[in-house]
């Protein structure tokens, strides 16, 4: 969805830059090669999206044409395979998306836009630094260190999607196992913590 | 003097090898500090053009042979640290509250990320257009 999205807006001026979240490259690339309207870059340290506030995928956020945050990091699905479990009708945003392509109209103004960015906490900031570690050892093979330094990341934050699910991949852990269901009913019990905006919700 | 090894420093937008002398702490000659950080050591405390940020636990960050701690002199410059001396590997990133104030802004800030070939791409390659990004990822 996200590269009919491109390919109708694009003619009206959108550019859709998907950061990935993720390492392992080979597995971008069979997403990529559906999706070929995109940019594709990688943030494997988790340093540009975490600049932008956001906590798990899929998210975006919107630019405008100064440079300027317009609408902050949201979840947003390209289509609706996770509708049942998300329980988020994902043309809402699509449609909010086309008409401020088209008009420029917004749905949020610059003093909202502001309140809704995640600030993160100095444990969260830790955590993310535990996690860039871990990645650049799981890289050299060090897999103890790697677990070690993820280990120290979800003990600092036990809600971060990014820091819980997103490391489940370099722990050999399936990201839809028990243990992804597990830390989803933590999450939701710490009020989802991360997910104020949820465009679409139902 | 220790003659110190090289060691990686995982940051916002690189991974830089550093020469430092790795133990209990991460200890950095002052060029390297100034190097990898852009903030210098001066008597008035930690400078960076105009700005000084003053030394408050001077221990903690100035080591008995003169080299700069990591951990300490990193939240002197508003950097929040991770480090593994013993692995020889360390991150950092803007500390929680220079986060939250870049945020406050809602400057978009720009970045230089590869694409799957390995090619740059920057946020301002796209100036004047409108932008979705869109976070995802394999997992």
């Amino acid at each position: 969805m996200w590269q009919q999205l491109q390919e109708e807006l694009a003619p009206q001026g959108l550019a859709i830059i998907a950061v990935a979240i993720d390492s392992d490259v080979e597995a971008l690339r069979e997403w990529a090669a559906h999706a070929p309207e995109l940019t594709v870059v990688v943030d494997r340290d988790y340093a540009v999206a975490e600049r932008y506030g956001i906590v798990n995928v899929p998210a975006t956020v919107w630019i405008d044409e100064s440079g300027k945050i317009v609408r902050p990091a949201d979840t947003a699905m390209g289509d609706d395979r996770f509708r049942a479990f998300a329980h988020v009708d994902s043309s809402v945003h699509h449609d909010l998306l086309r008409r401020w392509v088209a008009t420029g109209e917004r749905d949020l103004d610059d003093a909202t836009v502001a309140d809704l960015m995640e600030r993160p906490s100095p444990e969260l900031q830790q955590a993310r630094l535990h996690r860039r570690i871990a990645v650049e050892l799981h890289d050299r093979g060090d897999l103890d260190g790697a677990r070690e330094h993820l280990g120290a990341a979800e003990a600092l934050a036990p809600h971060d999607w990014v820091i819980r699910r997103g490391s489940m991949p370099m722990r050999d852990v399936d990201p839809f196992g028990t243990e992804f269901f597990s830390f989803v009913e933590e999450w939701a019990a710490a009020g989802s913590p991360g997910y104020r905006l949820r465009t679409g919700r139902e | 003097m220790s003659e110190g090894t090289t060691a990686t420093v995982i940051n916002d937008t690189e991974h830089v090898q550093v020469t430092a002398t790795l133990g209990d702490r991460w200890l950095m000659q002052p060029e390297a500090f100034t190097a990898l950080t852009g903030w210098t050591l001066k008597p008035e405390g930690m400078c960076r053009d105009d700005v000084c940020a003053p030394i408050y636990r001077k221990d903690d960050v100035i080591a008995a042979d003169g080299q700069i701690d990591l951990a300490g002199a990193a939240p002197v410059i508003g950097l929040s640290a991770v480090i593994d001396t013993a692995r020889g590997v360390a991150a950092l990133a803007a500390s929680a509250d220079a986060r939250a104030a870049d945020m406050t802004s809602l400057q978009a800030p720009d970045f230089t990320l590869p694409d799957l070939h390995g090619n740059p791409v920057s946020l301002h390659d796209f100036d004047r257009r409108k932008v979705l990004l869109l976070a995802w990822s394999s997992w």
